[in-house]
Order: C-alpha cells, then structure tokens, then sequence
C-alpha cells in the first residue's frame, strides 16, 4: 500500500527472536494496522448483522433482535462500530485517491487531516449515543 | 506458480475492491441515514435499555414524528414497535422496491469487499497452502450462505 512514510534511514533488520516480525510503527505502518484491524472487526460485525436480520420476517423475533441490540452493551458496540467503520471508509478513500489519482502528497500531512475529519464525524455522529450512554449510566434517577 | 491468467484475476480483484470500498462509503451514508436519522423511519432509537427491562418486553421508544406516522398509516390503535417502523417504510410499494433493491446491491457489494479482504489479511499470516485454500473455501462459503440468508430475509419482509 503507498503509505510508507520514510522519515530516518532503516535500521539493519534485528535478529528475529520469535515467529513474528518486530516492527517498527511509524504513521504509515500505523494506517495499515488499523486498517487491517478495523476491517477484520467489520467483517465480524457484518456477519453477525446479516445473520441478525432473518429475524426481519417475524414480528416478535424482530422487536426482541432489537430490543437487545439497545442493551448498554449493544450502545458501547455501536459506538465503537461508527468508529470502526468512519476510520476505514476514510483511510481506504486515501488509498483510492493515491493509488487512483496518483497523488503523492505530503502522505502525514493527508493521514492527519483525514484522522481530524474522521475524529469530527465520529464526535458528531456518536454524540446521541454517548449521551444516552451517560444518562443511562450516570444521570439515572 | 503465478500464471498469467491467476494474476490478472488478482489485478481485477484489486481493482474491484477499491471500486467496491468507494461505493460501500456511498452506500453506508444511505444506509445510516436511513436507520438513524430519518425522523420518521429511523428503527435505530436512543432508548438504552437494562436487562430488567429487555426482559419485561419493554421496547424501545420513537419520535412524535414516527409514532404519528405508523398511526396515520395503520390505524390509531397500532402500537408502534420497531417492526412496524420498518414496515412502515415498506407500505409504500414504489419505496418497497427500491428498498429491496438497494439492500440487495448493498449486501453483495458489502459480503464481496468484506470477504476479499478478510481472504486478504489470512493469505498473508497463512502459510500453508492447504490451510490458506482451506480458509478461502471456508470463509467464501459462509460469504455464500450470508448472501442467501440475506436475501431471503430482504426479499420477503413486508410481503
């Protein structure tokens, strides 16, 4: 993937003492690793939602599904899913525009403008959940 | 071992899963507004419910704005629960179909970006190759079954 962001000369490759690779993470190496983890989760998550879904053709089975999908820990999920799903449609949208468009542009620069643009739509957009997260948690009567 | 027809076949997945990627982004702003934040049909609401209350079949609550809406559709005495919510958006016929259609669209575009990554990620800590092809069976079936299941499920709600 064109991220690499090389800012110091490599240093020799250490002796590898176990079956994994020692890396070091720098933004780029950052960018994939997050990537690769929030997409893996997304996966999961589509499997159990469409699973989920057969319940779209019974009436009771269906307002159970969601009336379980509005326990805490359900909300905590959905959050964490906006989160998910805002960081990966945006790191993938700079992968498309630099392997597409060819850009190569100040690859930090474009990694943390976009990180401030998904922190803005994750904030806006799990605002309601997380209220109601703090209410239900903490303001309570 | 790469021939000529295998690595064109890798070149147009990679392609087709940034085309994939750009579309899903597109299709998942639609998706959200739909679910979340549509006065009027949003079946996600804000309502956090305990376990004491899940238990006691206590559903979650909507908008003025939906209540008068399932009312005005199927009469003063429904209740408003969240399958009727849905139901309300699949009422009108001409929304029916574009809806189906869209999920339908939304679902292989979704289980083919989803899967080809996921085959992705397990090609590169797999190393060997019966348990790579293996895994790609395995996960391309369930990719199978998940599209079926979903289209069953799209295909008849509401009808």
């Amino acid at each position: 993937m064109a991220v690499d962001t090389i800012d110091q000369p490599a240093k020799p490759a250490a002796s590898q003492d176990s079956r994994f690779q020692r890396y070091r993470v720098r933004t780029g190496m950052f960018a994939w690793m997050a990537h690769r983890l929030s997409g893996v989760a997304l996966v999961a998550y589509l499997v159990v939602h469409v699973w989920g879904l057969r319940a779209l053709t019974d009436r009771a089975s269906f307002n159970e599904l969601i009336a379980g999908y509005h326990a805490p820990i359900f909300k905590i999920g959905e959050f964490l899913l906006l989160a998910a799903v805002v960081y990966h449609a945006l790191n993938g949208l700079r992968i498309v525009l630099i392997d597409f468009l060819g850009w190569s542009p100040n690859q930090k620069r474009l990694f943390w403008s976009l990180g401030a643009v998904a922190a803005v739509l994750i904030g806006v957009g799990g605002y309601p959940t997380i209220y109601s997260l703090v209410e239900y948690f903490f303001l309570a009567a | 071992m790469a021939s000529r027809a295998a690595s064109t076949s890798n070149a147009q997945s990679w392609f087709l899963h940034r085309i994939t990627g750009t579309f899903l982004i597109f299709m998942l702003i639609t998706h959200f507004w739909v679910q979340h934040y549509d006065q009027q049909t949003a079946t996600i609401s804000h309502d956090v419910l305990s376990t004491e209350q899940i238990e006691n079949d206590v559903l979650p609550g909507y908008t003025p704005e939906a209540e008068a809406a399932v009312e005005a559709r199927f009469g003063e005495t429904a209740e408003v629960t969240p399958y009727d919510v849905v139901m309300l958006r699949l009422a009108d016929p001409v929304y029916a179909v574009l809806w189906k259609a869209f999920n339908i669209l939304f679902l292989i575009v979704a289980l083919h970006h989803g899967f080809y990554g996921l085959n992705n990620v397990m090609s590169d800590y797999i190393r060997n190759p019966m348990a790579r092809k293996t895994a790609k069976v395995l996960s391309w079936s369930l990719a199978l079954v998940l599209l079926v299941v979903g289209m069953y499920s799209v295909l008849v709600a509401g009808w």
